[in-house]
């Protein structure tokens, strides 16, 4: 798929310095480990949107011909390895920014089969954050529409905005896998069930 | 004695009702709202690290047999009368069908925002408002048959081509493998499109809205599905008598599916309980 193709908005896609920069410490790259599948804070994915927006007035745009990065992110919408994808699609702003883990993490990173280095994707719909999730094939599911995989996550995020109502946001936190439960610790986890056989 | 789950078809009006107070019995103590978050919690896909399961893992089934049985649980504390009801989605296909009836869970969305207006679990009458959820909606949404591009129920023969697959799961036990009654049921399929939603995930995607993600559990239909479900998987091992929860024994150290699955004499998190464990549960219920 290339960017910009599909929906009614545009895409814009930086190449890998940019994201060089919006990543480098970033504090998800420095951040205590909560739970093997943690995600960044909500403020640290506004701190790395911030960064990333100051990158896309910073750097001058990206002319055909671009050298590629030789490691960039699965799942980049544009040809190449861009980190960075910005569409106004069904009257929605979607943004996306890679954002790589610190090399000092050695457990971070997206799952072998991407191949193309540690990070991930940090996407906003409308500035609040839509959580994804990989599947073994490489593919993108939301946490929206979760029943269903998409090849990259414009796609996914396209998707959601899909499904999402008029009028609805994403919730300020929406529940990720490792959220939610710790407050609320669940009721019914313990013990087996009357004439389970122990 | 084991109680029976019967076909939601076949419920006398003061059965549908009681279900229905009871789910409403639970929301109204907050209960309801922590088997939503349970189960976006372990939603964990197989392209991510750590141990899946709920889905794309082969105790999907018995993780969601658990989840129904607390859930029947809670329900007979409020009325013990109280059963899960099934929706046999082969048969009972369309917009109108019993499941959408306004003394069941109302029916479909309106145009527009998708709102459910009908039934009991309309956000007018103020017993179903969402707190747990992805988006910041706090109505029901449906959106049955996805009006933009139909697509229909899967059918009988859908379900036949996984029942009829003897194996329960096969290696590497994720959303990749192509045979196993589990994935099969579970429905998922290569890539995108209408193959990668049969059975299990077809159906979320015909109910549509609430039902499609991570908090699909606020649409009450989510028990009925999963009764269904549940009932295949008894239908599967009555077929193939010598079928068992696979895998044995937990994928080796080499394996790069060790610490990701759960094996037929593990734990099975969140509980206390194994996949073996849950196998044979005909001294609880029974299936009419």
């Amino acid at each position: 798929m290339v960017a910009g193709k599909d929906g009614d908005g545009r895409v814009r896609g930086r190449a890998a310095p940019a994201a060089a920069e919006t990543g480098g410490g970033t504090p998800a790259a420095s951040s205590p480990t909560l739970h093997p599948s943690r995600r960044p804070t909500r403020r640290e994915v506004t701190a790395a949107l911030a960064a990333c927006g100051v990158a896309l007035v910073a750097a001058p745009p990206v002319a055909a011909g671009a050298p590629r990065a030789v490691a960039g992110p699965p799942g980049a919408p544009g040809e190449g390895n861009g980190t960075v994808f910005e569409e106004r699609y069904r009257g929605r702003l979607i943004r996306g920014v890679w954002i790589p883990h610190g090399t000092s993490d050695s457990s971070a990173g997206t799952p072998a089969a991407s191949g193309t280095g540690a990070g991930e994707w940090q996407v906003t719909v409308d500035g609040r954050p839509l959580h994804l999730m990989r599947r073994a094939d490489g593919t993108w599911l939301s946490m929206v529409d979760h029943y269903q995989s998409y090849r990259t996550p414009l796609e996914a995020a396209r998707g959601a905005v899909d499904v999402m109502g008029p009028g609805q946001q994403l919730r300020d936190l929406a529940p990720g896998p490792a959220d939610g439960l710790r407050q609320h610790p669940y009721p019914h986890a313990q013990g087996v069930p009357d004439g389970v056989r122990a | 004695m084991a109680y029976v789950r019967k076909n939601v078809a076949a419920l006398t009006r003061q059965e549908k009702r009681r279900f229905v107070d009871a789910l409403l019995e639970l929301k109204r103590r907050g209960e309801y709202d922590e088997f939503v978050r349970m189960h976006i919690h372990y939603f964990t896909p197989d392209g991510e690290r750590g141990l899946r399961t709920a889905h794309m893992a082969p105790s999907f089934l018995p993780w969601h047999r658990r989840f129904l049985l607390d859930l029947e649980r809670a329900l007979r504390r409020v009325d013990s009368s109280v059963t899960i009801p099934y929706w046999d989605w082969t048969r009972d296909r369309t917009t109108t069908s019993v499941p959408w009836r306004d003394d069941l869970l109302g029916g479909n969305g309106r145009p527009g925002d998708r709102r459910v207006t009908t039934g009991p679990f309309a956000w007018a009458h103020g017993h179903w408002t969402l707190r747990v959820g992805v988006t910041d909606g706090t109505f029901l949404t449906r959106d049955l048959g996805r009006s933009h591009d139909p697509i229909a129920l899967p059918t009988a023969a859908e379900l036949e081509w996984a029942l009829k697959d003897p194996v329960y799961d096969v290696a590497p036990w994720d959303s990749t493998v192509t045979k196993g009654f589990r994935n099969k049921l579970e429905g998922w399929g290569p890539g995108r499109g209408s193959t990668s939603w049969r059975n299990h995930n077809r159906v979320h995607r015909w109910v549509g809205g609430t039902m499609l993600g991570a908090a699909s559990v606020n649409d009450p239909v989510f028990w009925l599905h999963h009764a269904f479900l549940d009932l295949q998987w008894t239908r599967w091992q009555r077929r193939h008598r010598t079928g068992r929860y696979l895998p044995a024994q937990p994928p080796g150290r080499g394996d790069a599916q060790h610490g990701r699955v759960v094996a037929r004499h593990q734990k099975l998190p969140p509980w206390d309980v194994t996949p073996d464990q849950l196998e044979d549960v005909s001294r609880i219920y029974r299936y009419a």
